[in-house]
């Protein structure tokens, strides 16, 4: 709660703000966010990490089962997100929009890393006809960010109380 | 009549065959022709051709101009009778295809016409060599069953001839053992070019079905090119994701996985593969490659190490198709395309949907090798 009260206040301070970088911690984690530009309603962000020692440990199932309590939470974005590989090596989980938005002009995805060492991050990327896929920044309020920060916490959480 | 008939329906098939060389974009694009694939022929569904036959009724059941009525009763309008055929459908028909069946040969051929195909030159010279019986030499001995006929009555004529018992007056020339003569073997050793063909296929989670069936279209145009310039061609299939393994035909089609994608574990069972199975020495390699391109991390440079030291020295040709999955295309073609430039045995080819078959199954096999 801490954290994203933080956040949300540091958003008010970085209002009209463009190209920037803020980051917020509480005690082991810290909420790291790429800022494309500020506004009051709304910030373009290009990444939404939180970053923790604490998942140093964990091993591939518990953040498999973490990813999909995660997908289950987050369905307040533009389109449900999935699992979709599992690198049990790395011991990282891919998370993507399932199925992608679609229009004309091409296709649009988010991806979420949950990934050992440990961090939970969030993107976007676009897939234009004919050209390579690009990641593009993500519109989201003051508030889905905070509950962006509450839930990827509370995944956090629960890997560590598994 | 029904000679008229038949030549007609021959014709037709004739023309029904230049519609198939025609329409080959189509069927390499759509892949219809693969769930028919016998051994030597495909079945390839064209529009069919009904050949008219009369149709005899039941007898004393009358005939035009019988039956209840008044002269000048009107017979009634259509859709009067609840019991009749609704309107016409807005459906297409399900009838009217007839499957003709085309030599696999044959289809090699229009494929190799169609997209201007060089033929091949397998890698060195014919590099196998396999005995082959040829009955080329007669023997003294023998079954039966090969007994030269005209040798042996030539051998009894000349025998009777210079021991003076054959009598011109009364020709009977009658063999004995010594005469027969056999139809005999050598093995003779002939020069044969054999050829493997490995497939490796991405079947981690972001490959979706619709991309292993541009794969398997893909694949089945392959085969059928390759079989018609080698003799003896074998086919090997590799699946992966984090892991590799061999697997068999409908395996490598039908596995979906949800691991990450690491493309060096199959080039690494791809060398093995050709380190145990196929010496480089004996056997023209083809590698073909499919992924969606999200390799992870820092696999890229494992896999290039494998790729430059193991896999394009042996190759003939390694061919990698990157196929679009829903989240677009990844990024490992572009990375080899830096990396290796235009290396002369490596193929790259993008494939955004089904349409892209065509020119993919060009780009690869369009080098002649």
């Amino acid at each position: 709660m801490k954290l994203r009260d933080e956040f949300l206040q540091e958003l008010q301070n970085h209002l009209g703000q463009t190209n920037c970088d803020l980051a917020v911690t509480d005690g082991p984690r810290t909420l790291n966010c790429k800022i494309e530009q500020c506004d009051p309603l709304a910030v373009a962000i290009t990444q939404l990490t939180l970053e923790t020692s604490e998942l140093a440990s964990v091993d591939v199932a518990k953040l498999q089962a973490a990813s999909q309590s995660l997908c289950q939470r987050v369905n307040y974005l533009l389109e449900p997100i999935s699992p979709i590989e599992t690198d049990a090596d790395g011991c990282v989980v891919q998370m993507r929009s399932s199925p992608p938005q679609k229009n004309d002009a091409g296709r649009y995805y988010y991806e979420l890393l949950l990934r050992r060492g440990g961090a939970v991050a969030l993107c976007r990327y676009e897939k234009l006809a004919g050209t390579a896929r690009s990641q593009v920044a993500a519109t989201l309020t003051h508030e889905v960010l905070g509950r962006l920060t509450e839930d990827f916490n509370a995944t956090i959480d629960e890997v560590l109380a598994s | 009549m029904l000679m008229d008939i038949e030549r007609d329906q021959r014709r037709f098939k004739q023309i029904v065959r230049g519609r198939i060389r025609e329409n080959l974009r189509k069927y390499i694009t759509h892949g219809e022709m693969i769930g028919r694939k016998g051994k030597e022929v495909v079945s390839i569904p064209v529009p069919k051709l009904d050949v008219p036959r009369f149709r005899f009724g039941k007898n004393g059941s009358g005939g035009v101009g019988q039956g209840e009525g008044e002269i000048g009763q009107p017979i009634g309008k259509p859709g009067d009778d609840p019991g009749a055929a609704g309107g016409a459908g807005s459906e297409p028909g399900d009838g009217h295809f007839m499957e003709v069946e085309v030599a696999l040969e044959e289809l090699a051929a229009m494929l190799g016409d169609e997209l201007e195909l060089p033929r091949i030159e397998p890698k060195g010279t014919a590099n196998i060599t396999s005995e082959k019986s040829k009955y080329n030499t007669i023997r003294q001995t023998g079954p039966e069953s090969l007994r030269h006929f005209k040798r042996t009555y030539l051998s009894a004529l000349r025998r009777q001839i210079s021991t003076g018992t054959y009598q011109p007056d009364d020709p009977y020339v009658v063999p004995v053992k010594s005469d027969k003569q056999y139809r005999s073997w050598n093995d003779v050793p002939k020069p044969e070019v054999n050829a493997v063909v490995i497939y490796l296929m991405d079947v981690s989670g972001s490959m979706t079905d619709d991309q292993k069936e541009i794969v398997r279209t893909e694949a089945f145009w392959i085969d059928t090119w390759l079989a018609s310039q080698y003799q003896g061609l074998e086919t090997r299939y590799i699946i992966h994701d984090a892991v590799a393994k061999e697997v068999d035909e409908h395996t490598f089609y039908h596995t979906r996985e949800s691991g990450g994608t690491r493309i060096s574990s199959a080039y690494k069972v791809c060398a093995e593969l050709v380190k145990k199975s196929f010496p480089v020495e004996d056997w023209n390699i083809y590698c073909f490659q499919f992924s969606d391109g999200d390799n992870w991390g820092d696999d890229n440079r494992e896999a290039f190490d494998l790729l430059s030291e193991k896999l394009l020295p042996t190759a003939n040709l390694f061919c990698y198709g990157q196929v679009e999955s829903p989240y677009g295309s990844g990024d490992f073609i572009e990375a080899l395309r830096k990396q290796y430039q235009e290396h002369e045995t490596l193929v790259l080819s993008d494939i955004r949907d089904k349409e892209g078959i065509y020119e993919s199954i060009r780009t690869f096999l369009g080098k002649g090798k």
